[in-house]
């Protein structure tokens, strides 16, 4: 089967293996900063979530015709309900729900494991494929060694050798492209920085970043430009695209829902507070010197769990920035004094 | 234009001492001992009453705080914490109550033994106990995860989602019963669901009357009216006053009255109303207009408003579990597309509606988010006009009451056009 099958999601928990095992490539649908909104806005109330509207804007568009079919995977009250608009409205001959659970225990396992199998089913049934499970136990094998690379080059961000940016151009490559391609352009680049020595700007100041969907590059670009390096990240361009592994052990769509339901915590999940003990982790075996929270316009989920960040890494003594911003790039330079002045706090 | 006031049915005054009732049997309940749990719309309510839970519904609190012109301090107090201006102002009016202790006059709100919440309508009301159960030093929590049914949800696939729900609902009753020692007595359960029912049974006779013209009630009747649907599901007293305020409607409807003097007008309003104005719907009476049905109000008479499944009092004592657990899949207020265009049309033909209201309320998004596409279905399909109005359920700062006002008045014009036509 040749074309994409592509994910809308606000965290990173649609299982590419399905799509893979169906003949398709996965690709992760993103946002353009340097676009308007202006069809959206017919559909979409403006105190809506900016990223996804972002987003529903292109499909409205027109979607890469190599597009075969969309899964929207459950995010936040915003992309849910949008669901139902992209079916009203864009033109694709495939459009699934996924309803992965917003709880993560066993009766949520049992449950994501149906609507794995039912996704399954009706990709089978569109598009007359039979996707077995053996296809499955191959592309957790790629996807996993795919994780590996990832989390290895991650420690290159560490020791200040590989940006923050070009990492996470890595990531987004990684969520876009033939997995293939994919292995052998992390194999090389790892290859690459075996020999690197670190950045000699030694002033860079070590951050962890943590929000909302962060899909423009341009933004850690702007970060770099302000004196920050990232080293650690939980975001689904990042580090929740590969922390862990599948279990290959397992029944492999067992195994997929297992993983997804086990990745660190993030805000659209409940209880969504658990996603500090991750934070936690990172801050400090990354010895960071702040956590920079950024979160989409109206996106609800940040909105609700940002006073209790605050409040926990106060009492770590660790500083941290909570910034909502519009999605475009004139924001970055509108709110630069905002960065500035966390540089500041940081510096202390 | 002169100013007409619609009447109010007598028995709907009534509701005070109804819902002090409720208030009373709290306090009573931590006089005595008696668990208590928070819990949001759309959760089973029925099944604490059922294991001698007291119920405490923190956005009927949040409402009464807006009612006594205290939600704003509220609002501003929980923004002041870090809260954003453009969350849900339900949840920024309790977390402001809460942080100063206000009694239940204010909208106040006390720790519970538990807390019951579930994503039916939002995950807003999941965040919310979060928050508030850290606040409180850690109350247990229970979720309800109630998978998200979206326009081509299949029927297959409702029927594991109904198995997930009901799984999750045998899991609560285990919940309840580790935190409060009280085992679910299925009998009782039944006896409640009963109660429920017949609840439900009477505010759908009271909705049935107002299809009649003139409609006998107005919105001064059921946007307080519909509390003791969401607070006290099983007992038996609101049942009584929900009898009182049908016998009333329905001698309106035999002797020919209307709520308003001359009805010219019937109006459906989508969405919760501002409850820190709710005379503002009074304007609409200046113009004859009445709104004849709220799917709001309607939405908690729950067995009558499933658009997959039919609810029987015999299937629902048979199993109230697995009853309950269907019913919490579906919810009027925020259905999905294709099932609330359906459902408006409907409801705009039986009901004789005129043009529709609709509340693009800014702490509401699952509800306001399709309002675009279903106002041009409305129009493009059925020829309904619908006026959508910005505004808040609960914080006066973000309803702008002249510009509502103008987009009012021109869309009665525009009504008063389409009946000459």
């Amino acid at each position: 089967m040749v074309g994409k099958i592509a994910y809308f999601d606000p965290d990173v928990v649609t299982p590419e293996e399905i799509i893979m095992a169906a003949g398709f490539t996965p690709f992760r649908l993103l946002g353009d900063p340097t676009i308007e909104h202006n069809i959206v806005n017919e559909h979409v109330p403006p105190t809506h979530c900016v990223w996804a509207k972002n987003v529903f804007e292109q499909a409205l568009m027109g979607l890469d015709p190599e597009i075969k079919g969309v899964i929207t995977s459950h995010g936040c009250d915003c992309t849910n309900r949008e669901f139902d608009l992209w079916l009203e409205n864009v033109d694709v001959n495939f459009l699934f729900y996924l309803n992965v659970p917003l709880k993560r225990d066993k009766l949520a396992l049992k449950f994501f494991l149906s609507d794995l199998k039912e996704l399954i089913s009706q990709l089978e049934e569109k598009f007359k494929v039979k996707i077995e499970e053996q296809k499955i136990r191959e592309h957790i094998k790629i996807m996993n060694a795919i994780r590996k690379l990832l989390k290895e080059l991650s420690e290159y961000r560490n020791k200040m050798v590989l940006k923050g940016s070009e990492f996470h151009e890595l990531v987004k490559m990684a969520q876009m492209s033939n997995k293939q391609q994919v292995l052998d352009t992390l194999k090389s680049k790892l290859d690459d920085l075996k020999n690197k020595p670190p950045f000699s700007d030694n002033s860079l100041k070590r951050i962890l970043l943590t929000g909302s969907v962060i899909d423009d590059t341009e933004f850690l670009r702007f970060l770099e430009q302000k004196g920050f390096q990232v080293v650690a990240d939980d975001l689904c361009i990042g580090s929740r695209y590969f922390w862990n592994v599948v279990d290959e052990s397992m029944d492999p769509i067992k195994a997929l829902a297992e993983y997804h339901l086990t990745k660190p915590t993030y805000s659209t999940k409940m209880p969504s507070y658990e996603r500090y003990n991750f934070l936690k982790e990172l801050a400090e075996n990354y010895k960071v010197q702040g956590v920079l929270n950024i979160a989409q316009k109206f996106c609800e989920p940040m909105l609700y769990d940002h006073p209790f960040l605050n409040k926990k890494f106060k009492a770590l003594e660790i500083p941290y920035t909570f910034i909502e911003m519009l999605y475009n790039r004139e924001q970055y330079q509108q709110l630069s004094t905002r960065f500035e002045a966390f540089a500041e706090i940081v510096q202390r | 234009m002169s100013a007409k006031k619609s009447k109010m049915l007598k028995a709907t005054l009534g509701l005070k001492n109804e819902m002090g009732r409720h208030y009373l049997a709290i306090e009573q309940a931590f006089r005595d001992g008696t668990p208590t749990a928070w819990a949001t719309s759309g959760t089973p309510v029925e099944l604490l009453y059922a294991m001698d839970v007291q119920p405490m519904l923190p956005e009927n609190s949040a409402t009464i705080s807006a009612a006594q012109k205290y939600s704003q301090n509220f609002i501003e107090l929980a923004e002041q914490e870090g809260f954003s201006y453009d969350i849900c102002s339900y949840f920024k009016t309790n977390v402001g109550a809460v942080m100063e202790d206000v009694d239940v006059f204010k909208g106040g709100i006390r720790k519970p033994t538990f807390m019951l919440s579930s994503d039916v309508i939002c995950d807003t009301h999941v965040h919310w106990f979060q928050v508030q159960a850290e606040r409180f030093g850690g109350v247990p929590h229970y979720t309800i995860d109630v998978p998200h049914v979206v326009s081509n949800t299949t029927k297959r696939q409702r029927e594991y989602y109904k198995k997930y729900v009901e799984e999750q609902t045998w899991e609560l009753l285990e919940f309840i019963k580790e935190h409060t020692g009280h085992d679910i007595d299925l009998e009782k359960a039944k006896k409640v669901a009963a109660n429920s029912y017949e609840l439900s049974v009477i505010w759908k006779d009271i909705y049935e009357l107002r299809k009649t013209v003139p409609c006998p009630i107005s919105t001064k009747d059921t946007f307080g009216g519909l509390f003791p649907l969401f607070t006290m599901p099983g007992l038996r007293s609101p049942i009584r006053l929900y009898k009182k305020m049908y016998k009333e409607a329905k001698e309106r409807v035999d002797a020919g009255q209307g709520a308003l003097e001359k009805e010219e007008f019937r109006l459906m309003f989508e969405g919760i109303p501002f409850w820190y104005n709710l005379k503002y719907f009074a304007m609409l009476e200046r113009f004859n207009a009445i709104i004849v049905y709220e799917p709001y109000t309607y939405a908690f008479s729950k067995f009558f408003s499933n658009p997959f499944e039919t609810i029987t009092k015999e299937r629902l004592l048979k199993d109230p579990i697995e009853c309950m657990s269907t019913l919490m899949l579906s919810f009027w207020y925020t259905f999905d597309l294709e099932t609330r265009v359906r459902w408006f049309k409907e409801t705009v033909r039986e009901w004789k509606i005129d043009g529709v209201l609709m509340h693009n309320n800014v702490s509401c998004r699952p509800n306001n988010c399709a309002f675009y596409d279903l106002k041009r279905r409305l129009s493009d399909e059925a020829d309904i006009p619908c006026l959508i109005i910005d505004g808040d359920q609960n914080d006066p700062r973000k309803l702008n009451v002249e510009q509502t006002n103008n987009r009012i008045e021109s869309f009665i014009e525009v009504l008063r056009k389409n009946k000459k036509r």
